[in-house]
């Protein structure tokens, strides 16, 4: 019927056998309000494959050269006036420096941003689908999506794949009817609502310098100060951190992109008396 | 062989040293006392390292999540004794053995931090004793001064961080009353680092962080360093073989939390009361952050007068206060609601 066909509504046993390997049918649902329609996995997993597997014996051991690690600092901070986005661009495979300038903050739509940080594939590829899901709401349902469901969306994409070695570590930020939003959402599925988050291997050095900066009542120059230093900082002490500074402000009526500082100007100016 | 007497090369494991060693100055016996295997010279008694014998640990009835060199040891035959190797004779027995399983697990979580200014040296260290997840001691001391113008800030495992301290302090005071006069900070950090050289490979863990000032003979500048005129000296030395001098060194778990808001505000020019309060919320914030510091902050300050020693606080109090301040911040605020 038709209203099956828009509603992405399919027989149990249908769905089972087209995705899932025999036994693991437990994770295939109809459509209900978790899917948001989505009509199917994006993914097949072909029976046999262990990807997380795969994944542990890509290393030196192994006799592969390239290590799939990945560092970055991203941070993020509600305040009054808005939600602050800074993240680094260094995009490191190992020891080797894959790129000076990655982008690791996805535009999803005018008024959600999310940011990357793990493996670039993985994250790239979960946000855009994410954007893709968005408008599709926004498409069926007339209005825009909230920060909290579109966190769910991509918290649900995670659980889906849950133990088969996707890295992601992602805070998506946006301002919707509730305000200001700011989420963490992670490859175990974890999600978080919270005021400040910072991710990646710098992002110790980087709650240092916010947590002790951070005030609710700032003002705007402040605050892109603050998180200005706290990407500046991480990049100086972490060896995998490194590049610009992207910085993002998600105000009432939409994000901007305030700067992209080159931080080895930056750490002159912000550590006095070290050169 | 009168070689063998002067050396010592036999009598090892014996109780008590046959021949008496000529008095030589402390670094130099060094490398022969290795043939010898006594790392200290003069020393009337050999260490005696207690090892507990594996099939104790292994047949214990308690698993305390043992390290995974349990299996290695238990290939270990009850006869074959740990001292068993080398005919190199060491009365250390560990630099050639199995490792010894431990019964509980170890981590090592702190918070240190010291870093040298135009005012001395400024040393801070939380109080937090963990034990991976139960926290041992809440106010134990991380900062041991060691003589006068020497301190020393501990990090990794407590109980050989402490050991170490005392040798070293023993150490030093016998090159005082040798030679009259007390050793560089450079001297103790070199000599510190010689001593743990044996255990390399071990699971022996010191970081420490040797903070002093050196006065006396050698006039202003002898260094060479006409800007910074002064004789205060910061070394970190650990227990696998590092030994490094710098102007700011953070060591164990919260160092990262700690390191950022040094780099922000540490420079020469500080005076004594900026130097405590970056030191102070450089620690606070590694607390806030850390899971394995916390508790309360020690504080030490050397200058050519000696350390001095802040009283211990409490940063529970710190927490509360900022606490109120966010709330006083949060009821001023009345546009925007968050979506929390």
């Amino acid at each position: 019927m038709a209203i099956f066909d828009v509603s992405g509504y399919k027989k149990y046993c249908e769905l089972r056998e087209q995705i899932f390997p025999a036994g693991l049918t437990h994770l295939v649902d109809r459509t209900n309000h978790y899917n948001f329609g989505t009509k199917t996995q994006e993914f097949a997993v072909p029976p046999g494959v262990d990807p997380s597997g795969f994944l542990k014996s890509c290393n030196h051991d192994g006799g592969v050269c390239i290590e799939m690690n990945h560092g970055t600092t991203t941070l993020a901070f509600k305040f009054k006036h808005g939600v602050i986005v800074a993240v680094d661009s260094r995009a490191s495979a190992g020891n080797y420096l894959a790129s000076k300038d990655a982008n690791k903050v996805i535009e999803i739509n005018s008024y959600l941003l999310g940011t990357m940080s793990g493996s670039a594939a993985d994250c790239q590829h979960w946000e855009r689908l994410l954007a893709k899901e968005c408008r599709l709401y926004r498409l069926r349902n007339n209005h825009r999506i909230s920060v909290a469901a579109a966190s769910k969306l991509l918290s649900n994409m995670m659980l889906g794949y849950r133990g088969m070695g996707l890295s992601m570590g992602s805070m998506i930020c946006g301002w919707d009817k509730q305000g200001p939003g700011l989420y963490y959402v992670d490859d175990n599925g974890t999600r978080l609502s919270g005021r400040m988050f910072s991710t990646g291997c710098g992002n110790s050095y980087a709650y240092g310098v916010v947590d002790s900066g951070y005030r609710e009542d700032m003002t705007v120059e402040e605050a892109y100060e603050l998180g200005r230093r706290g990407i500046t900082h991480a990049t100086h002490r972490d060896a995998y951190s490194g590049g610009v500074v992207n910085m993002y402000h998600m105000r009432e009526d939409g994000w901007i992109k305030v700067c992209k500082d080159d931080v080895s100007e930056l750490i002159h100016r912000y550590r006095k008396g070290m050169f | 062989m009168a070689l063998q007497d002067i050396c010592n090369f036999q009598s090892v494991f014996e109780d008590r040293l046959t021949t008496e060693y000529p008095a030589v100055p402390h670094g130099k016996k060094i490398a022969s006392s290795y043939v010898s295997g006594l790392p200290f010279s003069n020393n009337k008694s050999l260490f005696h390292f207690y090892i507990p014998v594996a099939e104790y640990l292994d047949e214990s009835p308690i698993q305390f999540g043992q390290i995974s060199t349990v299996q290695n040891c238990s290939a270990v035959s009850s006869e074959d004794p740990f001292l068993t190797s080398s005919s190199l004779p060491t009365c250390l027995p560990f630099a050639s053995s199995q490792s010894v399983p431990l019964p509980f697990p170890m981590a090592h979580g702190t918070t240190t931090l010291a870093f040298m200014f135009q005012g001395g040296v400024m040393a801070a260290a939380d109080t937090r004793s963990s034990c991976s997840g139960l926290v041992a001691c809440p106010a134990s001391q991380k900062i041991l001064p060691i003589h006068s113008h020497l301190v020393g800030l501990t990090s990794g495992t407590s109980a050989d961080c402490a050991l170490w301290k005392r040798i070293l302090a023993r150490e030093l005071r016998l090159y005082q009353l040798r030679h009259g006069r007390r050793l560089s900070t450079s001297g103790a950090a070199k000599l510190l680092s010689h001593m743990l050289h044996p255990f390399k490979g071990t699971e022996l863990c010191v970081a420490a962080t040797l903070c002093g000032w050196d006065g006396g003979e050698t006039g202003p500048g002898s260094r060479g360093e006409t800007t910074k005129n002064q004789m205060t000296e910061l070394f970190y030395v650990c227990s696998d073989g590092t030994r490094l001098r710098g102007m700011l060194f953070s060591v164990g778990s919260g160092s990262p939390y700690a390191y950022s808001i040094l780099d922000q505000g540490v420079h020469w020019g500080l005076s004594v009361d900026e130097a405590k309060s970056i030191a102070r919320e450089a620690v606070y914030r590694a607390t806030y952050r850390d899971a394995y510091s916390g508790n309360c902050v020690d504080m030490y300050h050397i200058t050519s007068k000696g350390w001095t020693r802040r009283n211990r606080e409490d940063l529970k109090e710190e927490y509360y206060r900022e606490k109120e301040r966010r709330k006083h911040e949060k009821t001023e605020r009345r546009d925007v609601t968050f979506s929390d």
